[in-house]
């Protein structure tokens, strides 16, 4: 893949100051923010008193841009997504899209689950057009719309398959197609290969940016994964667990498509890794069944590994 | 292949004894009629034609009868297993209804509507309400949240959610319930028709009373059992089959 690229200072650390007295950006330039969260904050009541999830959460994405938001789990980062999907409500703050305020789900935002959330009573074609049967359009111009992403996911083949004959991975890519059918502004991705296996994640890697670089859509993702995440992303958002902040942002400039086990997309991991040493410790503490490649990362780097080894197989 | 012949065998050999049984002569012949004139009476039934009407009458009433609780009960198991309110109001009150048998709504179906076809039906209604009111219930509650809210995110709310997304996902359950009532459905139309006497098949059972025509007795109750089965297994067996099928629950 790509040579070492300027990777020296591409990771832009001083813009990634989270600065929360930013004012909400209006039209500069004249262009509105895809995406603008101020203020969010959410609580739950569980038996040991109040969680705060989510505490004072203020980002925004722009056009077209692909955000990754990364933390352990049970840092909201879940939560923050489904406020922004509209499936949640926050318990203060907002979120606009454009220049309308988020009040409920809606069809210019599409999430795309960790389960492919497909439904086994339709086929795959079937599934691909539920979106388009919804927003009443007609037969054979839904037939080929459907057609037409399954395509971009390269499953036409399957088109008429039942939901259970597909793998983990392929139901995902139905579930992209389904989304995208939708024409979406924005794509919702709530860790949406974290159940897949290694070799299918890494495909998919490659086929979601083919997909980001064709379709230009705004997109959402939540990961625990930073290597995914780097893998992805214009930007990651760090966010740190309870109460669930926003810890840093960095920003990747990366050429694409990248690949998981890239040496630069390695390095990019094991340095904002380094800089997040507490966190992943909590990552670490909170998740010591997941699949993360933290722990392999980490084991080079205080071992001194060539970094081409780096998460090899991830 | 195998099965199927075990079951013929099995079917001849009943029937042989029930003839030697006829033979002994120890029964006569309007308490244990032979195999044959029950034969007889059944061919003799369906040439003049009084079994057809019978099977006729019978079918539009449990059609009508079963189709309304279809609508009845879905629609009921959906407020109560999507609203709370019902759930513990209606609900309690539904459980407590499935204990009640069925024949017990017939005093009351008569007083309402008189010895009549909508007292028959309306024990239809009853007998097969409940069943799918209650299974309709348990399978709106086992909807996965999940494909609730990637519906939402897909614009799907109101009727259409329930349309598109819940009464399909509930679909294996609300069949099962459907396959129950559709019994108990039968079992009500042949008690409403025994005891309200109005033609149909259960009519043509109480006329071989009267006549003390056993033939026709046991030719009746053939007939009734017959069309049982053949709707088990020509529509909820196939339905069943396909859902599952389709559903991934077993395989191919």
């Amino acid at each position: 893949m790509s040579e070492v690229v300027g990777v020296e200072n591409s990771i832009d650390l001083d813009q990634a100051k989270v600065d929360s007295e930013r004012q909400p950006s209006h039209k500069a330039d004249g262009v509105w923010p895809r995406l603008r969260i101020q203020h969010v904050s959410k609580s739950f009541q569980s038996k040991n008193g109040k969680v705060y999830a989510l505490e004072d959460i203020n980002f925004e994405i722009q056009q077209g841009e692909f955000v990754c938001i990364v933390g352990p789990s049970g840092c909201g980062k879940t939560t923050l997504l489904n406020i922004v999907a509209g499936l949640e409500k926050a318990d203060a703050g907002e979120v606009w899209a454009n220049d309308y305020k988020i009040n409920g789900a809606g069809t210019d935002r599409v999430v795309i689950f960790q389960e492919a959330a497909l439904f086994p009573w339709l086929n795959v074609i079937k599934n691909v057009e539920f979106g388009l049967k919804l927003k009443g359009i007609n037969g054979s111009k839904r037939r080929s719309t459907a057609l037409e992403y399954l395509k971009m996911v390269h499953l036409t083949k399957f088109q008429n398959a039942h939901v259970h004959e597909l793998s983990g991975g392929m139901k995902q890519r139905v579930a992209i197609a389904r989304a995208l059918a939708m024409n979406p502004e924005m794509l919702l991705m709530d860790e949406p290969f974290s159940a897949l296996d290694a070799q299918t994640r890494w495909i998919l890697h490659f086929e979601l940016q083919n997909i980001w670089l064709k379709t230009k859509k705004t997109i959402l993702f939540v990961t625990h994964n930073i290597r995914e995440a780097v893998c992805l992303a214009d930007r990651i958002i760090i966010l740190s667990s309870s109460p669930g902040r926003i810890k840093k942002e960095f920003l990747v400039n990366l050429p694409r498509p990248r690949d998981d086990n890239d040496v630069n997309v390695a390095e990019y991991s094991m340095r904002i890794m380094k800089e997040l040493k507490a966190e992943i410790d909590k990552v670490m503490k909170c998740e010591m069944d997941a699949d993360s490649c933290v722990e392999c990362d980490i084991k080079c780097t205080t071992e001194g590994v060539a970094k081409t080894d780096i998460g090899g197989g991830i | 292949m195998y099965s199927i012949f075990k079951r013929a065998i099995f079917f001849i050999i009943l029937i042989g004894f029930w003839e030697l049984l006829f033979r002994c002569g120890i029964w006569p012949e309007y308490v244990l009629p032979s195999p044959v004139s029950v034969y007889k009476t059944l061919i003799r039934g369906f040439q003049d034609q009084t079994f057809i009407i019978g099977i006729a009458i019978s079918m539009k009433r449990i059609a009508i009868g079963y189709g309304i609780s279809i609508v009845i009960g879905i629609f009921l198991g959906l407020l109560i297993g999507r609203v709370r309110v019902f759930e513990e109001t209606l609900g309690s009150l539904i459980s407590g209804l499935q204990t009640l048998p069925t024949i017990c709504w017939l005093p009351l179906a008569l007083l309402w509507f008189g010895l009549n076809d909508r007292a028959i039906i309306f024990l239809v209604i009853m007998g097969a309400v409940l069943s799918i009111t209650v299974a309709t219930d348990v399978g709106v509650k086992s909807v996965p949240p999940l494909y609730i809210r990637a519906a939402k995110t897909m614009g799907a709310r109101g009727w259409k959610l329930y349309l598109e997304v819940i009464i399909p996902a509930a679909l294996p359950h609300i069949i099962t319930g459907m396959k129950q009532g559709w019994s108990f459905a039968w079992r009500s139309l042949m008690a409403g028709e025994l005891l309200i006497v109005c033609l149909g098949l259960g009519h043509l059972l109480m006329i071989g009373r009267e006549l003390n025509d056993m033939s026709q007795v046991i030719a009746v109750m053939i007939v009734i059992v017959i069309i049982g089965i053949l709707v088990d297994r020509l529509f909820f067996v196939k339905v069943e089959k396909r859902i599952r099928e389709r559903w991934g629950l077993v395989k191919g």
